[in-house]
């Protein structure tokens, strides 16, 4: 089933007055359960792509549906909404609420989400323990590792039970250990819990476990493979 | 809402260095403004204080045409249940007559007019505290038929204690007035043209002279501070029939609160900069927290939180800061100048010598009136709220794809 059809995309913006095209006339599907890794040199687009399919940028031109839905209509209001439903994000710098400790990072999208108390203490428990942070759900930002926030991060962008999860550059600030724990729990929520994974990344080793590989190059697709 | 006053809290506390610094900012502001305000009122009460006890009192009941046309023909009767009804009204501490008129003061060689002030000695000198300024002799009694004189007309009619005055004048409808009055007592009034003229008599022997027989010109109301003549003014009003009125000393003497509320207006503009420089304090912190956190804001506003949901954070946190500095600068500044109220400030110097001369005690005094306090507070809180307004508006304009980049 089809979560995302990009038709024509386009993001033009200027540059001292030099108009540049960061995504010039992409169209992409992606179905649901795929892990795909979107890769390319740095300024091939990659990043503008993945804020469009966020709904956390504006196209120039081109749609952007997700489940039927077509996101560069909605008002900011409902985007807002609609990415708090539908879509998780990590981030590169993790980005969590510092003054919030592990558990409360997770509960705060559900918070957003309205959900009761216990149902939200239940779930960032829960996702925690998923991601190996069974123990260290009471603590902040600050007193964790970068693998450690990441794996947060991850939890937090699964709390509100998204279509899909976006990750720009989620392995960047890790070490290779950290990588490779972060990438076993992404693939083992995407096979067990068949959670949609978008990244885009440099990372050799994100490459290597996404099943489909789509590469960018100076805004346009240069190349999209499905691993058998 | 809880969630959102847990993150704004704890987003207060994030820099506590910075915040203390903000709240302190604002104690202390709380605390200058206060003390400024305190020392500005208290010398206002000390000179209100002084200038009714020098002659007008807090409030006088007349007949409605004798301040405009001080003659004995618009003086009026006192009955005695009138006069026990103020007495009965709550926070008034003293009520006396007086009859005042004038007459040519006299001795063998010299005359000059004179301001005659029939007074009930006792109370009068609860009122004006007249008999600490007898130079010479002694101060009236009930019942007495001698006069006490300023100092000054003493010297120029050449009188002094044991010799008699001469007085000639015009009476109650236009009965002639003369009389001679042994002299009692010489007062050094404070103020200089009431020295050059006041003749002091007993309220009886003053109604004999004038033939104004069971008349006064003012009934004199005392209470413990200016802050009760307007309810007085209004509870007095109420017994008097139409013929009469009261009036308040601000009445009586609109220079005095002239004077007053220009410099409380030059004392507000001093406090206009001080909240300036507290507003622009509290602006600088407020921004400072809100643009080192705009990546924050953009991950919070990508992941789903509405803008509007977090201004009203960023609003908490400001009236945070707001709050607990205006409630603990309001308790530090009460304290503060209670102590000052309890222990004023001595005058020291010419400046002490110069008070004394106008008959005011040398001390800067200091007010602890409530609204001094809760009014500062409540200025710097809508400041606070104002300031709200920036952090709101940058929130409100805040793009995730360029936040996220900061």
């Amino acid at each position: 089933m089809k979560i995302i059809e990009i038709k024509n995309l386009k993001k033009t913006y200027e540059d001292n007055s030099i108009p540049v095209h960061a995504v010039n006339g992409v169209s992409l599907s992606i179905e649901e359960g795929e892990f795909t890794a979107i890769v390319g040199p740095s300024g091939s687009g990659k990043t503008t792509l993945l804020n469009i399919i966020g709904g956390l940028d504006d196209a120039s031109e081109g749609t952007v549906t997700i489940n039927g839905v077509e996101i560069n209509r909605l008002s900011s209001r409902k985007l807002t909404d609609f990415r708090m439903n539908n879509i998780g994000f990590v981030f590169q710098a993790y980005n969590l609420i510092p003054v919030f400790t592990a558990k409360e990072n997770v509960e705060f999208v559900m918070h957003l989400q309205g959900a009761k108390k216990e149902h939200r203490e239940a779930r960032a428990t829960e996702l925690l323990k998923a991601v190996g942070l069974g123990e260290m759900m009471d603590r902040r930002p600050s007193k964790l590792s970068g693998g450690q926030q990441q794996r947060v991060a991850v939890a937090r962008a699964l709390a509100s039970k998204p279509k899909f999860v976006l990750a720009d550059e989620p392995t960047a600030n890790l070490d290779s250990k950290s990588t490779e724990n972060l990438l076993d729990i992404m693939e083992q929520l995407n096979k067990e819990e068949k959670i949609t994974f978008i990244f885009s990344t440099h990372d050799q080793r994100v490459v290597n476990k996404a099943r489909r590989v789509v590469t960018l190059e100076d805004g346009k697709i240069k190349s999209d493979i499905t691993k058998s | 809402m809880k969630t959102d006053i847990k993150l704004a809290w704890r987003n207060l506390w994030r820099n506590k260095r910075r915040t203390l610094i903000a709240i302190s900012s604002i104690i202390f502001s709380v605390l200058l403004a206060s003390w400024m305000r305190s020392m500005q009122e208290g010398s206002y009460d000390s000179m209100i204080g002084n200038v009714v006890k020098f002659y007008s009192g807090y409030l006088q009941v007349q007949d409605t045409a004798y301040w405009e046309e001080r003659t004995l023909e618009n003086s009026m009767e006192v009955p005695p249940e009138l006069k026990q009804q103020i007495k009965g009204i709550k926070d008034v501490t003293l009520v006396s007559d007086r009859l005042e008129s004038f007459a040519l003061a006299a001795n063998h060689q010299h005359s000059k007019p004179a301001m005659v002030l029939g007074i009930e000695p006792e109370a009068e000198d609860q009122i004006t505290a007249i008999s600490k300024k007898i130079k010479e002799g002694e101060f009236l009694k009930t019942g007495d038929n001698s006069v006490v004189l300023g100092r000054e007309l003493a010297n120029f009619l050449g009188l002094s204690v044991g010799d008699t005055l001469v007085m000639i004048g015009q009476g109650y409808h236009g009965v002639s007035a003369n009389g001679l009055f042994p002299v009692k007592g010489i007062i050094k009034h404070p103020n200089q043209d009431f020295d050059k003229r006041l003749v002091l008599m007993d309220i009886n022997a003053a109604r004999d002279f004038y033939s104004a027989y069971g008349l006064s010109t003012a009934l004199v109301v005392m209470t413990g501070d200016h802050y009760q003549v307007n309810h007085l003014k209004t509870d007095i009003g109420n017994l008097l029939s139409p013929k009469n009125t009261v009036l308040t000393w601000a009445e009586m003497q609109p220079e005095i609160e002239q004077l007053i509320q220009s410099d409380r207006g030059s004392g507000i503009i001093m406090l206009g900069i001080l909240y300036l420089v507290i507003a622009f304090g509290m602006f600088s912190v407020i921004m400072m927290m809100v643009k080192e956190r705009r990546r924050e804001f953009g991950v919070i506003h990508a992941v789903g939180m509405r803008k509007r949901k977090m201004a009203v954070v960023v609003l908490f946190e400001t009236l945070f800061i707001g709050i607990i500095g205006c409630s603990v600068g309001l308790i530090v500044s009460y304290l503060f100048c209670l102590w000052f109220y309890f222990h004023p400030i001595p005058l020291t110097g010419e400046m002490a010598t110069a008070t004394i001369q106008y008959g005011m005690e040398p001390f800067m005094f200091f007010s602890i009136q409530p609204s001094l306090f809760y009014n500062q507070m409540i200025l710097v809180f809508f400041i606070s709220l104002f300031i709200a307004i920036f952090p709101v508006i940058s929130i409100f304009r805040l793009k995730i794809t360029s936040a996220l980049r900061a």
